[in-house]
């Protein structure tokens, strides 16, 4: 499969990277800046892998830079995993416009657009594609301060289960994963002590594994999950 | 020359879709009236053509007839 995947650089974006890969699959992987796990991944499959530095606020560029130039209309896409984010926590009396703004580009509008034309490569070269959009359990449990943040992952869960209606017909299937919090630089702003008060409303009492994560979307991406599409599905340690 | 490539187009989608065949268009031809294509053939078409002529029919506005497509085709050169 060819698997476009956006934040391929750090946390989850590359583990689950090394696993495509290491399965075979061809990865088309996008972010700011190369990080040094990224480079040994680009050494490592230089065929299978193929990375290009994109600012995802640009949402100007998509259909040229990435679409066009880059992927080529000849490519058949089999998946798109939206994993970028910007995490911008704050409570909401001190709402900054720009930086909300901003994240909204990132999270939200952005990956949308890269939906549409991830759609339209599917449609060209007759694929029954799958779309996955990370997800996060702050939008299904309130959490101090992520109120803005939560709010583009709500959208992005409305996206997805409507994006799933509308193409379900031709084979297109779009879902959301949810996660819980992982251990990752997304969330090392957080103390130790809000780290423990957030495990402590999850059934298992701890973080949610990248790993568990990951292995997740490969499912989502695969021919396995082919009855499954407009769901969000919950790796979150059991919050509840 | 275009006509006839929008007419392979056309059929293309409507063989992929297990439908009956077109045999042929002109200007007036209305794509969802005359020719039957629903907005997810549209979807179809307007991909399979910007492939062809790198050009996105649908960008600025609904499109009806195949003289219009023709037009935007046109005025692209």
């Amino acid at each position: 499969m060819n698997i476009l995947l956006t934040g391929i650089s750090k946390g989850l974006g590359v583990q689950l990277a090394e696993k495509l890969l290491s399965n075979g699959h061809n990865v088309w992987g996008l972010s700011r800046s190369k990080s040094e796990k990224l480079g040994q991944l680009l050494k490592k499959y230089p065929n299978q892998l193929k990375w290009l530095s994109y600012d995802l606020s640009d949402t100007n560029n998509i259909r040229n830079k990435i679409f066009k130039e880059w992927i080529g209309l000849q490519t058949p896409l089999h998946g798109f995993v939206n994993n970028a984010a910007l995490a911008y926590d704050d409570i909401v009396t001190n709402l900054n416009f720009e930086s909300l703004e901003k994240m909204y580009k990132v999270n939200v509008f952005t990956p949308m657009m890269i939906t549409k034309y991830t759609i339209r490569q599917m449609l060209l070269h007759h694929i029954k594609g799958s779309i996955i959009h990370l997800s996060s359990i702050s939008v299904h449990t309130g959490y101090k301060g992520l109120a803005m943040y939560a709010s583009t992952k709500g959208a992005l869960e409305a996206f997805s289960k409507n994006t799933a209606r509308e193409w379900g017909e031709l084979g297109v299937r779009s879902n959301c994963l949810v996660s819980g919090f992982m251990e990752t630089e997304m969330s090392s702003t957080l103390t130790e002590n809000q780290k423990n008060r957030i495990y402590k409303r999850t059934s298992l009492k701890k973080a949610t594994e990248v790993e568990s994560v990951a292995e997740t979307i490969i499912f989502l991406l695969s021919d396995k999950s082919q009855s499954i599409t407009g769901q969000n599905i919950h790796v979150d340690s059991g919050t509840i | 020359m275009k006509k006839e490539k929008l007419l392979e187009i056309i059929n293309t989608i409507k063989k992929n879709r297990n439908e009956v065949l077109i045999n042929s268009i002109d200007e007036t031809s209305d794509l969802r009236n005359d020719l039957g294509m629903e907005s997810l053939d549209l979807a179809e078409l307007t991909v399979r053509i910007e492939a062809e002529y790198d050009i996105d029919i649908f960008e600025d506005g609904i499109v009806n007839t195949i003289g219009e497509i023709l037009n935007k085709l046109e005025n692209k050169r």
